[in-house]
């Protein structure tokens, strides 16, 4: 991709239109601003170009002979995820336009196109796709996303990771937080040296204080040998604390101090060693929660809260289904040497649409689950809808959706009441004694609400 | 056609991009191919093929300049929908017409 200064980005672009005119038309408009242009007549060329001379934007019409331009979008998001795509149509039918959308069109116009709304598009589709490219080298390419609030979340964290300051990762399980935690280490200078992650939610608590600070030899019943520990085996690059919000009371304090001293002291060693190691956290649960009610310190949470990066749930950004879709696809097909399987539309909208408890990694079992289960090269609606069902487990129930529900009005109400629960019980429509047995019921405490401020 | 362009109709004149003046003749040269096509389709009543030409005319015309084709590209499509090729002729008469009178004229 070339730069000039008059126009712009300029990019090579790929046109498709099976009628002539339209292709010279469109053709004409975008090299006069300085793009190289191919024009093919048709989706199964366009498929070809796309893999010869590897454009840097698509722009198809969406009613053609054979292959149509949605078939073509759903088939480039298998084969090209991050190619953006600009889809131009005949009527302005909002179905279709929505659809596009899901399939991952990157932008839909209507024909005739007017010069100016065109090179726009194209000039603002080319921005976006090398801003995303510029950062790429770790964190447009790690973290597959399409979707404005990811690009924002992926610029900070390319700044952070240059420096040295503690990041806690907040986000539901399965949104990708060992994949950003990943990303910011790659981005980082400490990248030559190891990235090490754990799960303090997933080991009982001995084990994880050796785990994490090691120990000497005969330290305790059963360590037979010493064990230098992940502090000292991620000296000089990342530890990545995952479930933070699970680990022990009595950890936080040998946590904190080994944060504070930057040494640490292995079980049973006299003395201690001193670590360089940048220390990024994560959780899917509400740490200020969990300091009002004193089950995490507030001085190791400020220590290791350096700054705050939040991923949204998946439900929240659909933009990136399409994409981490085509990406699981392309996984799957090069793991198993099988060739790359694509959804059909419907089956894709289907999962554009689906609710997504589990996030991104619920998404990848459902895709890989379907790219397993479809025998030809196009998973069907059908299969799609069956690996979805199989999912459901990670459905919330009804009574934890409620409780869930419950909590979170609860707290907004108390919040608004500034802690009065004779105001909060009159804005949600209780009386008194009712609303105070759902406070109890969801251990929420009136006094965390009351700030000087309030009435 | 049977009437020298602009003989004795008078000429419409069409504002159009000088960038385009290249491309322009062998549009309308298309559209005149338009013409013959969409009365032979008629008569076979061929109102898929019809449909695909008009909505062509429809998402091309503008953007060249000529309004009054996309116009008409999208009401021929709309006429050939509803089976209606009376009027899908009727239509075409008025392209006939049009590319007879229509003068580019570039700014």
């Amino acid at each position: 991709m070339s730069t000039e200064a008059v126009s712009g980005t300029t990019g090579t672009l790929l046109v498709v239109d099976d009628d002539a005119d339209m292709q010279r038309l469109l053709s004409l408009w975008l090299r006069a601003e300085g793009h190289t242009v191919r024009a093919v007549s048709g989706a199964a060329e366009a498929l070809t170009q796309v893999c010869i001379a590897r454009p840097d934007l698509v722009i198809t019409d969406l009613r053609m002979e054979g292959m149509d331009g949605m078939a073509l979008a759903s088939r480039l998001l298998a084969d090209a995820p991050s190619l953006p795509v600009i889809m131009l149509s005949g009527d302005a039918a909002i179905p279709d336009a929505l659809a596009a959308t899901r399939l991952g069109a990157a932008a839909f116009l209507t024909k005739p196109p007017t010069r100016q709304a065109l090179l726009t598009e194209v000039a603002r589709q080319l921005e976006r796709s090398q801003a995303g490219a510029s950062m790429s080298g770790s964190f447009g390419a790690a973290f597959i996303h399409r979707s404005s609030t990811i690009t924002a979340l992926l610029e900070e964290a390319a700044l952070l990771a240059r420096g040295d300051i503690s990041i806690m990762i907040s986000g539901a399980t399965g949104t990708g937080k060992e994949v950003l935690a990943r990303a910011i280490h790659a981005g980082s200078p400490r990248k030559e040296k190891p990235f090490i992650g754990i799960n303090c939610g997933a080991i009982p608590e001995q084990l994880l204080e050796s785990e994490l600070f090691g120990h000497e030899k005969g330290a305790f019943t059963g360590a037979a040998t010493r064990h230098e520990g992940l502090f000292v085996a991620a000296d000089g690059g990342t530890l990545f604390l995952d479930e933070i919000g699970d680990m022990p009371v009595s950890l936080q304090v040998k946590l904190l101090r080994v944060l504070q001293d930057l040494e640490v002291r292995p079980v049973g060693a006299v003395r201690g060693t001193p670590i360089d190691v940048r220390v990024i956290s994560a959780t899917h649960q509400d740490l200020e929660q969990l300091m009002l009610v004193g089950e995490f310190r507030e001085d190791l949470y400020y220590r290791l809260n350096g700054v705050s990066l939040h991923i949204p749930a998946l439900a929240e950004r659909r933009e990136d289904i399409p994409p981490l879709t085509g990406w699981f696809l392309s996984r799957h097909a090069a793991r198993t040497r099988t060739s790359l399987k694509r959804f059909d539309a419907d089956a894709l909208e289907l999962l554009v649409s689906a609710s997504w408890p589990g996030n991104a990694r619920q998404l990848a079992n459902v895709v890989e689950q379907c790219a397993t289960l479809a025998r030809e090269e196009r998973i069907p609606l059908a299969v799609t809808q069956r690996a979805l069902r199989g999912h459901a487990g990670q459905i919330q129930t009804l009574k934890e959706a409620r409780d869930a529900f419950d909590r979170q009005y609860l707290v907004s109400v108390m919040r608004l009441a500034n802690g009065n629960v004779a105001t909060a019980a009159r804005l949600a429509g209780r009386n008194r004694t009712e609303f105070y047995k759902l406070l109890e019921q969801h251990r929420i405490e009136a006094a965390q609400f009351r700030s000087d401020l309030g009435p | 056609m049977n009437v020298a362009p602009g003989t004795h109709r008078t000429p419409i004149l069409v504002e159009v991009e000088r960038e385009l003046a290249e491309l322009i003749p062998g549009f309308l040269a298309n559209r005149v191919n338009d013409v013959a096509s969409l009365r032979a389709l008629v008569s076979r009543n061929d109102l898929q093929s019809i449909c695909r030409i008009a909505h062509s005319m429809k998402g091309s015309g503008g953007g060249y300049g000529f309004d009054a084709i996309t116009r008409l590209g999208g009401e021929m499509e709309q006429a050939a929908r509803s089976g209606d090729t009376t009027k899908v002729l009727a239509l075409t008469d008025e392209l006939e017409d049009f590319l007879v009178r229509v003068r580019p004229v570039f700014p």
